[in-house]
């Protein structure tokens, strides 16, 4: 196995006296995709917390390409290759469409100081918005209001805007919550596509589409995590199912 | 809106050729209510388009004013600042004081932010008249326009078209500004500062930088003011300005680009109109504020535009008479309010108090009538009015409703 | 060098004791801003105006009943003032949005101060403590300590006691913290939150009616005390933390502290580059180098607050935002 492109090291956070998350030992491979699973309030969306810098670990480390990025603000974290998307949608909702994308390329291209050239004139911006607006099938919704899309337009959007900044590392935070099995199927389709070449950390609670989306598979269980493995080992493992899965099969 | 850019062409057109049109007062309006414009542009992109609402903006205005005096007195209309270019050393030491606030301002987000930008203002102002060099004191500091460029600058006329143009240009530039990549985040800040930083940007560096570029505008707007009055008092520093261009920007609907300046200016030219007449023009202000906020949220702009965009179901005739009679009722409760305001202001005010003799209340005249306070036709008329006025336009907004019920 | 006009002991716990008693009166008013932050999420511009409110109330109403019914009818009135204010005014526009509430305050606040203006005048009145409350506590060194500054410590003492206890041991102080966090849970068990949200918002007004009423005849009764004591309690809210009583205790004490010890003070800051070589230097300079501690008292929690915001922005106790 060739060196791990994010790393949590016994990790721990703990909010006062509650201990979310315990010793998390995790070595994600560069260009799987890893989902991570578990019970309501195991401490997933904390561990994404955790790794997109917004907190920072009680304890232990955390390494992003070798570099350790522990405690590093959510900004930094991006600007070494680490981009999140966010369960409850968190885009910019009073402008358009190709704005919301606009914005999170131009940081790629370091233009955010820039306020001699119009931006409208950066030709190679706005062919990546172009591009991404034809991966997220929004083409002919570029210039509606984000606020006046429908949910899993924006949705789609919201993975849109964490890959603009052409990560290495994608942490997508339960991106199919609420859609219906038909655009859930689109968003795993799109989800394969766009993470060609990179590396997907992604929690989900829809098994069907872990188990079919996933490399690997990391589950926790009261902020520690109780197996990794491919989607097979996962499903025979008995503490797993004990755990978790209960009686049914996934 | 196909037609703005006619409209604005028009206007413009309107404003050069304004001095062979209007008397030299109005003409002297028309250059506060340019100044006041530019000032809530400059107010506007900070607020209305990176959302962060600052409540002590007089304080770079009167920096730019201050600034632009001693230039005056320093260069005496040639040199490096002949008097054409003197707003520019009111931009510059807005954008230094803007730099120098908005590091400390933009460390914290939304009201903790206004508090903080108040606090700065009112911590400038109490120093003002302890830095006599700087502020002058109590008498501030005057100067002169001196000619350059071989125009006079002695009339209301030169003093006009310096202001027209660097109105415009500033206008201008903060229009391209907001078309810019710094623009556009300016947007993302009001959207959403909290996914910009997940995004990678350093989110106290841009507002730091799009407020002293708001500052910088306020700077030239102070300057302008000091060329037109040639002098600039402490006063300037005062709460009320900076509570004024919040008011006017807001009235005007910050969301659209030119709202600010179209609400400082209608509110200027209100004040100027009203000013020989009341003297509670201040509380006309801030009740219109208050009414606007509750009623009209977008401001008059706002509200324009979005119902140009989105226009009701019913005919453009039937839209209109709605229009007309809502403005008839609500004219009749402001003429009713402003009766009874005035009214009172006559009757509380410190020389009616010393005219009150035993049991004897002598007559208050208003509106060339003379009315009798103890008598009951005062207050019926300015009640009565105000009452009726509220109940048809009750009324109006009633059958409006029922109507769009009745087509839905 | 002249840290202090006289160094004397009495004069330190005299300033000690006039900025205690002014902080507590700060935090009389901050009290109130936080409690309305915290449950409605709005920062009440006009609070501060509900203080001037009690005060030209309390000076309205002593000629008629006495002092002592003027300070207790005053916050009531205030109080029917802002649940007035909230039930016709703030919740109309509370759809818009934080930001339009704030405004709308903010609008309040210049319109209060309009009225006032017309009703009472440009200049201060004539408010003024009691005779029969004006005589000295104590005296040291010579110096007599006027009675009614501890008065005013002591009620403002007396409300925190009062609305401690109402929150933290009484049924509907319980109502209203759970208001506070999670008002639709509280709508859901049964208790009416647009009562309770105007019930903390005429107790908040109460409070600051209070101060104003006490305060206002101690010190001076003019239409500007809005905006001073209004800044100065955005001052407070800033270093102590919003979401915090206790730092916006902290807070108030510390900048009424201060306050009262520059006030006495002949210090400049020239003095202090003295002690590296540097007096005649920063002497030449002059400006704000040269001026006296005494001038700058009412800049320093200006100061304070940015001092703060480098050092600690989120305030001494208060929560990230």
């Amino acid at each position: 196995m060739s060196d791990p492109i994010l790393s949590l090291q016994h990790v721990h956070k703990s909010f006062g006296e509650a201990h979310i998350i315990r010793d998390v030992n995790l070595d994600v491979i560069p260009g799987e995709r890893h989902a991570v699973i578990g019970p309501n309030g195991a401490g997933k969306s904390t561990l994404f917390h955790l790794c997109s810098g917004q907190f920072a670990p009680s304890e232990g480390r955390i390494f992003l390409n070798g570099k350790n990025i522990t405690g590093l603000k959510p900004a930094e974290v991006n600007r070494h290759g680490l981009a999140r998307s966010f369960q409850i949608t968190n885009i910019f909702p009073g402008v358009t469409v190709f704005e919301n994308l606009r914005l999170a390329v131009m940081r790629k291209h370091n233009l955010q100081f820039v306020f001699w050239r119009s931006a409208a004139h950066l030709r190679q911006v706005n062919e990546e918005v172009d591009d991404l607006l034809t991966k997220l099938r929004l083409t002919d919704r570029a210039q509606t209001l984000a606020s006046q899309l429908s949910y899993s337009e924006q949705r789609s959007l919201e993975i849109g805007m964490t890959l603009a900044s052409d990560p290495q590392v994608i942490l997508l935070d339960e991106p199919m919550a609420g859609m219906s099995h038909e655009e859930t199927d689109y968003t795993a389709d799109l989800i394969r596509e766009i993470t060609k070449g990179r590396t997907l950390l992604i929690v989900e609670h829809d098994m069907s589409v872990v188990f079919a989306l996933a490399h690997r598979i990391s589950v926790l269980v009261y902020g520690e995590i109780i197996a990794t493995g491919t989607p097979d080992e996962i499903r025979g493992n008995a503490r797993v199912k004990e755990a978790y899965l209960g009686e049914e099969a996934a | 809106m196909k037609f703005a850019p006619l409209f604005l062409l028009i206007s413009v057109a309107v404003l050069i050729v304004l001095p062979w049109l209007v008397s030299g007062s109005m003409l002297n309006a028309a250059v506060q209510m340019l100044i006041a414009a530019l000032f809530a542009m400059a107010f506007g992109l900070l607020c209305g388009q990176a959302g962060m609402l600052s409540f002590g903006h007089a304080a770079y205005f009167g920096i730019g004013a201050f600034a632009a005096v001693h230039a005056m007195n320093a260069f005496g209309g040639e040199g490096l600042l002949p008097t054409p270019l003197l707003p520019l050393v009111g931009g510059a030491t807005g954008l230094v004081g803007g730099l120098l606030a908005g590091y400390f301002s933009t460390k914290r987000t939304g009201v903790y932010f206004a508090m903080i930008t108040l606090a700065l203002a009112e911590l400038l102002h109490a120093l003002a008249p302890h830095l006599k060099t700087v502020f002058g004191g109590e008498a501030g500091i005057s100067s002169f326009r001196m000619p350059a460029w071989g125009i006079g600058f002695g009339g209301l006329n030169d003093v006009y078209f310096l202001t027209l143009v660097w109105t415009l240009v500033c206008i201008g530039l903060l229009y391209l500004f907001s078309k810019t990549p710094l623009g556009r985040l300016a947007l993302g800040l009001r959207e959403n500062a909290h996914r910009l930083r997940f995004l990678g940007y350093n989110t106290n560096a841009l507002g730091t930088l799009i407020f002293a570029v708001s500052a910088m505008f306020a700077g030239v707007a102070g300057a302008l003011q000091s060329i037109n009055i040639e002098a600039a008092n402490y006063v300037v520093l005062e709460s009320h300005i900076s509570t004024a261009v919040v008011l006017n920007s807001y009235i005007g609907g910050v969301r659209v680009f030119l709202g600010p300046a179209i609400g400082g200016a209608v509110m200027t030219f209100f004040g100027h109109v009203t000013s020989d007449l009341t003297r509670v023009w201040l509380l006309y202000q801030g009740i219109i504020f208050v009414l606007v906020m509750m009623f009209l949220p977008r401001g008059l702009m706002g509200e324009l535009v979005e119902r140009a965009r989105n226009p009701s179901a019913e005919g453009v005739a039937q839209t209109l008479g709605t229009l007309l009679m809502r403005l008839a009722s609500l004219a009749i409760a402001a003429f009713g309010a402003v009766f009874t305001i005035e009214f009172l202001q006559r009757l509380l005010s410190p020389e009616y108090r010393a005219d009150i003799t035993e049991g004897n209340w002598p007559d208050i005249t208003l509106f060339s009538y003379d009315w009798a306070p103890l008598s009951i036709a005062p207050w019926a008329i300015g009640l009565g009015l105000f009452g009726l006025g509220i109940a048809l336009a009750t009324l109006i907004n009633r059958r409006v409703a029922a109507r769009k019920e009745a087509q839905a | 060098m002249p840290f202090f006009t006289e160094v004397s002991v009495d004069q330190i716990l005299f300033a000690l004791l006039n900025g205690t008693i002014y902080g507590l009166l700060l935090f009389m008013v901050s009290a109130g801003l936080t409690l309305i932050f915290g449950m409605m999420g709005v920062l009440n511009f006009a609070h501060a105006s509900f203080y001037m409110l009690g005060a030209y109330f309390a000076y309205t109403l002593e000629p008629l009943t006495g002092f002592w019914m003027a300070i207790i009818l005053a916050p009531i009135l205030v109080a029917g003032i802002g649940i007035l204010v909230e039930r016709f005014i703030l919740r109309h526009v509370h759809e818009h949005g934080h930001a339009h509430e704030l405004l709308v305050t903010f609008g309040l606040a210049v319109v209060i101060a309009e009225i006032i203006k017309m009703v009472y005048g440009k200049f201060a009145v004539d408010y003024r403590v009691p005779v029969e409350l004006n005589f000295a506590a104590f005296s040291l060194s010579g110096i007599d300590y006027p009675f009614y500054r501890l008065l005013m410590g002591g009620i403002a003492i007396v409300m925190f006691v009062a609305i401690y206890a109402l929150l933290t041991k009484t049924r509907v102080g319980i109502v209203v913290r759970s208001a506070i966090y999670r008002p639709q849970m509280v709508e859901a068990l049964g208790h009416n939150v647009p009562v309770v949200f105007m019930g903390v918002f005429g107790i908040g007004a109460a409070l600051a009616g209070l101060a104003g009423a006490v305060a206002g005849a101690f010190y001076t009764t003019n239409p500007n005390m809005a905006l001073e004591l209004g800044v100065m309690v955005f001052v407070v809210v800033v270093v102590g933390g919003l979401g915090s009583m206790g730092g916006a205790m902290a807070a108030s004490l510390l900048i009424g502290i201060t306050n009262s010890l520059a006030v006495g003070s002949d210090f400049r800051i020239a003095d202090l580059m003295a002690f590296v070589g540097m007096g005649g230097w920063a002497d030449d300079i002059g400006g704000l180098l040269t001026m006296r501690m005494s001038s700058l008292a009412a800049t320093l929690p200006f100061f304070i607050m940015l001092l703060v915001l480098v050092l600690r922005p989120s305030g001494l106790m208060g929560e990230k935002e």
